[in-house]
């Protein structure tokens, strides 16, 4: 990937960023380009080397190899000016002990040199927002894993900041709390922020990254779109459905050999059968014409849509350059999505 | 406002545990008035240089004055643990400070603690000082110089281990065996050019030593010709321990 350093429209510009402890390779020559006002995604499996990229790009560890600029600013010779400027909301729990949620946002907002009013501003439009009222005044030591996780990330709102790096954020949160968050992000990217943002939740950065980056061992493997990522990687869909009758041997031996269905399996709890396939539309036909000659009822049928976590599990599992016309074998699909009930492979 | 206000004022606040100060006042005053008292019977005033004759319980007073010195060294290794065990070494990382000024911070928060506990210790220590005291400059210049490095020489030291050792547990033990060394070793609670021959050696290697016989010098007036090759020995131990803890910070692993 060329990436052009030099250009001022992008929040974030890496070329070639590498990140090697002793004899392990963390982060391995890396490049791509954060937009100003965009949600950028980093996604990938434990260990990617998500983190250290973050790591770096926040100015805590210094590359190994390869350039980088952050707000047009150079991560080697720029390190103060760069933090100034942005904000962390880190993976792991940070906190002053000894202090309430009200002092520790205080003293946040004290060692950022945020003026006093403006302070006391922001905390209480903060508290309010972040829904922290009931525990203002708790000790920072007393709160719930879910409220101290709140506190980290309302906290990071107390001073300016012009690129934000979020690194799993809503890891504790409930789900309320969560669209909550996302919301809040949202709003803050339309006033001109730009998000650097990782997690293991897809649908979270399904609903808020403008571009997605997989990475794994290290490496970026892809870079697109959610939209585009689920087209180009997305695994076949599967065909969901049920007989009035239960489950029925012959159909499934007639199904199982037709060429247009990959994998039948049933997930025994509640009789749905799935077919896995690239050719939906040619597996209903043939299902209704199997099951009118044997006299079988379907009681209800579906079409299970590709997800942004297909694409993400097919792109960690076989890398980049396999388009959407790229069939998986019945044996990886099932590996690569692992179904909703306690599906086995139907006899 | 200046940002090692902000920072020394984020130590003071956040990570000083009242406590843990409140302890390590109470020990240098049961020092001075429980152990002074106890063994001032037994032991005859003797001379401390400079003909300065003095009872054992002023003798033991300016040591445990000096005491607070290593106390509040400690502080500094706490502080910094407490903020690696909480996350916020990494967060203040990515701050807007640099490593220099983080590390600074810890040290002028420590100081702060120091000489502010010694203070304290000395104005409740008053009554057993009284008259003996000797009030001029220059015994407030070498009172203040003893407070001050020796604050700066515990307080590297403490940040040193603190960086050298995995984890705060680790950091506790080895911190109070190492100071119990330097303590015992040191002028705190005998003259050091009374002791056996190799305590003896061992203590006039010791920056406690020279931190102590520097406040007794201020406040006794009980300059001896060593006493300048005390303040040289003591200075150019603080400035070599400081680099080592500046050092070893900045390598410091995240």
């Amino acid at each position: 990937m060329e990436v052009d350093l030099a250009s001022g429209s992008f929040a974030v510009n890496v070329k070639d960023l590498s990140k090697r402890f002793g004899d392990k390779v963390a982060v391995d020559s890396v490049s791509f380009e954060v937009k100003r006002s965009e949600v950028f995604g980093f996604l990938g499996p434990n260990g990617a080397g998500k983190t250290t990229t973050i790591k770096m790009l926040t100015t805590l560890l210094p590359p190994t190899s390869g350039q980088a600029k952050i707000l047009g600013l150079d991560l080697r010779s720029e390190g103060k000016k760069i933090r100034q400027r942005i904000g962390v909301v880190q993976q792991q729990d940070s906190f002053d002990q000894g202090l309430n949620v009200e002092t520790s946002m205080n003293l946040y907002g004290l060692i950022w040199d945020v003026p006093k009013q403006e302070r006391r501003r922001r905390i209480d439009e903060l508290i309010e927002r972040f829904e922290m009222q009931e525990f203002r005044k708790k000790q920072v030591v007393d709160l719930s894993g879910g409220q101290r996780r709140r506190l980290q990330v309302a906290r990071e709102f107390i001073h300016d900041m012009d690129l934000l790096f979020l690194d799993e954020p809503t890891v504790g949160l409930d789900p309320l709390a969560r669209r909550a968050f996302l919301d809040f992000f949202k709003e803050k990217v339309k006033d001109g922020l730009t998000i650097f943002f990782t997690t293991h939740i897809i649908e979270e950065a399904e609903y808020l990254c403008d571009r997605i980056a997989v990475m794994n061992e290290g490496r970026i493997v892809e870079i697109d779109t959610p939209g585009n990522l689920k087209r180009r990687f997305g695994s076949a869909k599967a065909v969901e459905f049920r007989l009035l009758e239960g489950a029925s041997k012959n159909l499934v031996k007639a199904l199982s050999s037709s060429e247009v269905v990959n994998k039948l399996v049933l997930d025994e709890l509640s009789g749905t059968y799935r077919a896995t396939t690239s050719k939906p539309e040619l597996v209903i036909p043939e299902l209704y014409r199997l099951a009118d000659k044997l006299s079988l009822h379907i009681s209800s049928i579906y079409i299970a849509e590709t997800t942004l976590e297909d694409a993400f599990i097919s792109l960690v599992k076989n890398g980049s350059g396999n388009d959407s016309s790229h069939v998986h074998s019945g044996e990886s699909y099932a590996a690569a999505s692992p179904p909703r009930g306690s599906f086995k492979e139907a006899e | 406002m200046n940002i090692y206000v902000r920072l020394v004022y984020r130590n003071l606040r956040a990570n000083l545990d009242r406590i843990s100060l409140f302890f390590e006042l109470v020990f240098p005053l049961f020092f001075i008035f429980v152990q002074g008292f106890a063994l001032s019977e037994l032991v005859t005033p003797f001379d401390i240089g400079n003909g300065r004759v003095i009872s054992y319980q002023l003798f033991l007073a300016a040591g445990a004055i000096t005491l607070t010195v290593i106390n509040s060294g400690t502080n500094a290794g706490t502080q910094l643990w407490y903020d690696r065990k909480n996350g916020m070494f990494e967060q203040l990382l990515m701050g807007p400070f640099t490593r220099l000024q983080y590390i600074l911070s810890i040290i002028l928060a420590t100081l702060i603690i120091g000489i502010a506990s010694s203070l304290l210790v000395f104005l409740i220590a008053l009554p057993v000082l009284g008259g003996a005291l000797y009030l001029s400059l220059q015994s407030v210049f070498l009172t203040g110089l003893a407070l001050f490095l020796g604050t700066m020489f515990f307080g590297s030291f403490a940040l040193a281990l603190s960086v050298a050792l995995k984890s705060s547990e680790s950091f506790n033990i080895v911190s109070t065996f190492t100071f119990f060394i330097f303590l015992f070793t040191s002028s705190v609670f005998y003259p050091a050019n009374k002791a056996p021959p190799v305590i003896q050696s061992v203590s006039l290697l010791n920056p406690l030593t020279y931190a102590t016989d520097l406040l007794r010098a201020g406040l006794f007036d009980s300059m001896t010709p060593f006493i300048s090759t005390e303040l040289t020995l003591l200075t150019v131990e603080t400035i070599v321990i400081f680099t080592i803890a500046v050092l070893a910070f900045r390598r410091i692993r995240v």
